[in-house]
């Protein structure tokens, strides 16, 4: 491990240009999706409005999931490395992942309200989420704890890897245990380009997000490292 | 390896038994819980094999909290971890022998906790009782092989119990599905897909053992 003080200035510089653009693209491509929501695509016949969750949902339970894969792969990287950006990616992509996660558990509990009469059920897809939400809650109580810095990104790293080992094992288990989700939902074409549309708005949008946090995580540590310097200045002065 | 873990393992038992009340407490608890839920019943009814079940994986599990903080509490102090970290055996002896003590160790307070659910919560063994004997060994090594690994991490840590739980219980639930479904059958419930939760089970016991020897090395370090 060669965990430092504080990152060199221009960690990650490179993808800290791309918030802004993302953010605007996401703005625009977001707006464009509310317009091909309720605008372009059909109503469904039998569940009618709430259907329209169905293009929220989605995207939000997929790129929950990329979210915790790539904290899964960044804490690989940070325990081979010890490189504290890739620490920084770890916990960022999981933060923004457990929103994403949480919001499609919310929207998955409103649709199976409207669906089958019943704010909660025991569906493996919905299920999966919420242990993963409950699962990533844990990770980020482990990564506030007050331990070391080096000690605490290494036990986030260890159990972010293992949380996503956990992610199809859950996933076969809550479907063995029951499974009432839709097998696949036969769209039109219409449906199918604004789901499409969607899932590439969410995009940029959790790319901003898990970005800018990272980039305040940096900076946090940049200030607690400057700090830590300036204090040891003023010891050795005195 | 295998030696080195065993010793860690026979020391653990050791220290276990002359203290005692660890494992009395973590027993306790368990019991508790059993007798706590039997008092969701009305007199003479029965409480549902799967409900039984259950509740004696959750007791299992509580219990399986307070064994692994009280095995990493072990060297809790005065460098003792630093010691048996410096000790010339593979780290990951540690993780193994606290995983072969955890074992022994929820197998005792389980052996109380059988007969409990049977007294308090009105069950009966079923035809499929083999099956319910192989799902808690199988489960109590899933359990083990985890709890020694999230053991590591919570170690050292002011609230490990509850920091314990948080992290392990989730990770935990495809063997308490597993646990409960099996469980059910073992107390006279319907058996379906009893070989997909076995293997599930299994799968579950195969995975965190290879994810737990290249990763507690990481987990259970002197460098703090």
């Amino acid at each position: 491990m060669n965990d430092k003080a504080g990152p060199k200035r221009n960690t990650g510089d490179r993808v800290f240009r791309l918030i802004t653009p993302a953010a605007l693209l996401a703005g625009l491509a977001l707006a464009l999706c509310w317009v091909l929501i309720f605008v372009y695509a059909p109503r469904e016949s039998t569940l009618g409005l709430p259907q329209k969750i169905f293009y929220l949902h989605l995207p939000l339970a997929w790129w929950a999931l990329s979210g915790f894969f790539l904290t899964f792969v960044a804490s690989i990287v940070y325990l081979r490395t010890g490189k504290e950006q890739w620490d920084a990616a770890a916990a960022a992509s999981a933060e923004v992942s457990l929103i994403f996660a949480c919001s499609a558990v919310i929207s998955g509990s409103i649709w199976a309200r409207a669906s089958w009469g019943v704010w909660w059920t025991w569906d493996a897809r919905l299920t999966t989420a919420l242990i993963m939400c409950f699962v990533y809650a844990g990770y980020l109580i482990l990564r506030s704890l007050d331990m070391p810095p080096a000690r605490r990104a290494r036990a986030g790293a260890v159990f972010g890897i293992a949380a996503f080992l956990d992610v199809p094992l859950v996933f076969f288990s809550a479907r063995l245990w029951s499974y009432i989700h839709p097998p696949s939902i036969s769209l039109e074409p219409e449906m199918k380009l604004t789901l499409a549309a969607c899932l590439a708005a969410f995009a940029p949008l959790w790319f901003c997000l898990a970005a800018l946090r990272m980039k305040l995580d940096l900076d946090g540590r940049r200030l607690d490292a400057l700090r830590a310097e300036r204090l040891s200045r003023e010891d050795r002065r005195s | 390896m295998l030696k080195a873990a065993l010793i860690i393992a026979r020391k653990d038992l050791r220290l276990t038994a002359e203290r005692s009340a660890g494992l009395a407490q973590a027993a306790a608890l368990g019991l508790l819980l059993i007798f706590l839920f039997s008092l969701s019943l009305v007199p003479g009814q029965r409480m549902s094999a799967q409900g039984a079940a259950a509740v004696f994986w959750m007791a299992s599990a509580f219990c399986q909290v307070i064994i692994f903080g009280m095995l990493y509490g072990y060297e809790g102090n005065k460098g003792q971890k630093q010691g048996l970290l410096l000790a010339p055996i593979p780290v990951q002896s540690i993780w193994l022998g606290k995983a072969l003590a955890g074992i022994a160790m929820l197998a005792c307070a389980q052996a109380l906790f059988i007969p409990a659910a049977v007294i308090f919560l009105g069950q009966e063994p079923g035809p499929a009782w083999k099956a319910g004997l192989a799902v808690i060994l199988i489960c109590d090594t899933g359990i083990a092989v985890a709890g020694s690994l999230t053991g590591a991490l919570a170690h050292g840590q002011t609230g490990k119990e509850s920091l314990l739980s948080i992290l392990v219980f989730p990770l935990l639930a495809p063997l308490f599905l597993g646990g409960i479904r099996v469980g059910s059958s073992a107390f006279g419930g319907s058996d379906e897909a009893t070989g997909d939760w076995l293997g599930i089970c299994l799968a579950f016991d195969a995975v965190f053992t290879a994810a737990a020897l290249p990763l507690f090395p990481f987990a259970y370090s002197t460098d703090e």
